[in-house]
């Protein structure tokens, strides 16, 4: 089914960085909580379609109830996996390939699975904090989603149609306009989040924040050198424009 | 601590106890320190030159660290587990606690302005608040010994807010960015002058730390002692006297007194064994923090003492002061894709905007009595989880439309000085204690129009300077009611146990000296008579230094 100019699909997923011992480390966590299954990760409330006009999965998700790093965690040797991961590899996929379609590769500039970008948004929606618990209904809604959407047009998943396929359903979600429909305003919202959560991870990563520009975190000897001779033209003809002088 | 002979206790490891803590010790005199958190050390515990992708979360904030992972705080921020405090019905106020050593002067934002002449007269001026008992000639001396110590990078300007050092004092600031000269130019427009800020970082080297090498964000702390905080400076300095040493982990309960009403012990909890421990002590100096130290005092109740320590006059705990808080920003489209550089600098504002109005306070054109200042954000920052904004779209234009706004941002955020009023303070909540078993702080709040006047000032002004920049804007201005932060939440709550010269109306003397009890003093912000909007930490180490001299010679004399 799916175009083989796909990077990522059923037959070929995402693949985590996540470590061998991270992941025993969870192991272990999941199947102590097994248990008490309520306490833990959130389980789309069922695999049936939700395809209807209008339609929008609505999970119910359960609370992610694993502690945060503490009030005074080790700042030069980070946590790492403090709290156990919840997307499956077929959402993780699923985020690769979105992740690409938001930041794909430019020339020599990586796109946003090269650099790893779905393992930061699974961290996130994982996480126990407020602001992640927000993100994760939103981001774990839309994957259901598009998935949900792209069944209904093409009668399969979203990862397994083609990229053009696909940026036909993102076209609909992606802008904030006076005249979307209805039915994909919430999809919109939701797309929205997930859209700045990737650029974010990516700007982050070593090949992002090279690529937006940011040259600080060195340590410079004497003073500060303030802007370059280039950046004071930049700015004298700023001041022309707007009439205004120093 | 049999073994040692301390003179002087100390509650409190910050501004105020560590310069209390260096003066004393210098002097000869022996200390003793309790902190209520861990011992900490920046030099080994800071994270340098570490980017958010090597943070959780890309070092956003959360619960665990308010200000984001990197955060110098800790043990602390808005929540402390197992220490709540309450707010009293309609009421949002906001506490920040640092439990380490050095409290908050770990993180602060090191802007080091010095109050005006005319900020120790507010209420000779306009008939509000209180005046404070001294002159601001009385304390110009102290501010220079205070910064010369500490380290202190700006210019005398001139201005009628920002009063001169001595010659020689202030150390070079770094050079203007570009977005910075570009709020200049717009502010000149408007007739409003800029500054370089003053802030505690050193650009040339003082003891044994190091000048600023323009990197890595100073509230993550300052491994090479160039961004001033206590535990790089004065605790080292005073614990190298041989005479001080500090207790941490020593949660404070109460001030304890002899059959007569006389102080002569504290209490504090041992947080690893919670035990309580009862320490005998000639003199205690409490610089816990203006509503922790208010919080001791109130929980220091006895037969002589009633309504708590210190308090016949029944003013502590109340004129509490925070700064009014709000931010205002805008992209500035004539800054999109302007030209990179290294714009880290000393991690804070370069130039910022005094306030301008003093004048026009004196000619009464203004609705609201006190004044602010504003600080510009803006710059290349390292990206975080924040960095693309809200944009629409997805593959290489969206990718180059953030790119293109990167760095094109300016944000204005006005600080600016409230007026004590009646539903403005403390008291100790009875039926809530802390893991400690000790009774914990009800905040009561409620902004006045004085600030929301201002507030709505501030709101147009910065909206007129980021017009006159070239910002274009849809929606209208907040309501002030709206914008304003929350009380307590710019972190610089004050006036607690407010010094005055009666004892009917102030809880200490201008030496932070109790009335009612000759051997406690505070030495934090708690004594502020008012709070002026330039940050009170240079003038709480002021204060330490200029009170705890004082003390000295009060020990000299047998006076206490």
């Amino acid at each position: 089914m799916a175009d083989k100019k796909n990077k990522y699909s059923s037959s070929k997923p995402y693949q985590s960085s996540l470590t061998r011992r991270g992941a025993l480390k969870w192991l272990g966590a999941i199947s102590t909580a097994a248990a008490f299954p309520a306490l833990i990760g959130c389980q789309s409330s069922s695999k049936k379609l939700n395809t209807s006009k209008g339609h929008w999965p609505n999970l119910s998700l359960s609370p992610v109830s694993a502690n945060g790093y503490g009030k005074d965690p080790n700042l030069i040797i980070a946590p790492k996996n403090v709290w156990p991961r919840i997307l499956t590899t077929e959402q993780l996929t699923l985020v690769a390939v979105l992740a690409d379609i938001i930041v794909p590769r430019e020339g020599n500039v990586p796109s946003a699975s090269e650099v790893k970008v779905p393992d930061v948004v699974d961290e996130w929606v994982s996480a126990p904090y407020s602001r992640q618990q927000a993100d994760k209904e939103y981001i774990l809604n839309i994957l259901t989603w598009l998935d949900d959407e792209s069944i209904l047009r093409f009668n399969a998943l979203f990862i397994d149609v083609s990229p053009a396929k696909q940026l036909m359903i993102v076209d609909d979600i992606a802008y904030n306009k006076a005249d979307l429909s209805a039915e994909f305003a919430k999809p919109m919202l939701a797309f929205a989040r997930i859209r700045r959560l990737v650029l974010a991870a990516f700007f982050c990563s070593p090949e992002g924040t090279k690529d937006i520009g940011y040259l600080g975190n060195v340590p410079i000897a004497g003073d500060y050198p303030g802007p370059t001779d280039e950046a004071i033209q930049h700015l004298n003809q700023v001041l022309d424009n707007l009439g205004l002088s120093l | 601590m049999a073994t040692f002979d301390y003179q002087v206790i100390i509650v409190g490891s910050g501004a105020g106890g560590a310069m209390a803590a260096y003066t004393l010790t210098k002097q000869g005199y022996k200390v003793l320190m309790l902190e209520a958190g861990r011992d900490y050390n920046p030099k080994t515990e800071t994270p340098m030159f570490k980017t958010n992708a090597q943070a959780p979360l890309m070092g956003s904030g959360n619960v665990d660290k308010d200000f984001g992972f990197y955060d110098a705080t800790v043990d602390g921020g808005w929540t402390v587990p197992g220490e709540p405090y309450t707010t009293g019905e309609g009421s949002d106020f906001l506490w920040w606690r640092s439990r380490m050593l050095g409290g908050r002067t770990n993180h602060w934002g090191r802007y080091a302005l010095r109050f005006s002449p005319h900020d120790f007269k507010g209420f000779t001026r306009d008939g509000l608040g209180a005046d404070w008992p001294f002159e601001y000639e009385e304390l110009a001396p102290w501010y220079d010994k205070t910064e010369e110590l500490v380290g202190i990078c700006g210019t005398n300007t001139g201005l009628d807010d920002m009063p001169d050092s001595a010659e020689g004092i202030l150390q070079p600031p770094p050079k203007p960015r570009i977005p910075e000269l570009l709020v200049s130019a717009a502010a000149k427009k408007l007739g409003i002058a800029t500054a370089p800020m003053h802030r505690a970082v050193l650009t040339r080297p003082k003891d044994d730390r190091q000048a600023c090498f323009y990197a890595t964000p100073c509230g993550h702390g300052c491994s090479i002692g160039a961004a001033f905080q206590t535990t790089t400076s004065l605790i080292p300095m005073a614990k190298a006297t041989g005479l001080l040493t500090v207790i941490t982990n020593a949660m404070a309960k109460e001030v304890n007194v002899d059959e007569h009403g006389k102080v002569n012990a504290i209490t504090y909890i041992d947080k690893m064994t919670k035990q309580s421990h009862s320490l005998e002590a000639k003199v205690i100096i409490l610089a816990a923090s203006a509503c922790e130290s208010a919080r001791i005092l109130l929980n220091s109740k006895s037969e002589h003492h009633p309504n708590g320590l210190a308090n016949s006059s029944g003013h502590v705990g109340k004129n509490i002061m925070d700064s009014t808080g709000v931010g205002y920003g805008a992209l500035i489209p004539a800054l999109a894709g302007r030209p990179k550089y290294n714009e880290d600098g000393h991690t804070a504002n370069h130039l910022f905007i005094p306030w301008w109005g003093h004048q026009l306070h004196k000619e009464k054109l203004l609705d609201f009595p006190r004044g602010y200042h504003f600080e510009i954000g803006s710059g290349f920052r390292a990206p975080g989880a924040g960095v693309s904004g809200n944009l629409d779209g997805y593959g290489q234009p969206l990718k180059n439309i953030a790119k293109q706004a990167y760095g094109s941002y300016v944000s204005l955020s006005l600080r600016g000085e409230m007026l004590p009023n009646e539903h403005c303070y403390m008291e100790i909540d009875q039926n809530v204690k802390d893991q400690w078993g000790i009774p914990v702080v009800k905040f009561h709040w409620q902004w006045s129009e004085h600030e929301l006047k201002q507030v709505e000032h501030g709101l147009k002004t910065a909206r007129r300077i980021l017009e006159t920049m070239g910002a274009s804007f849809t929606k209208p201005l907040p309501k002030a009611e709206d914008a304003i932060l929350k009380g307590g939440q710019i972190i610089h709550e004050v006036g607690s146990t407010r010094m005055g010269d009666s004892s009917k109306n102030s809880v200490t003397n201008q030496w932070g000296q109790t009335w009612d009890c000759k051997n406690v003093f505070v030495m934090d912000a708690g004594v502020f008579a008012s709070n002026p909007h330039k940050n009170c930490t240079l003038t709480i180490m002021t204060l330490a230094m200029r009170n705890a001299t004082w003390l000295a010679s009060q020990l000299d004399k047998g006076a206490l």
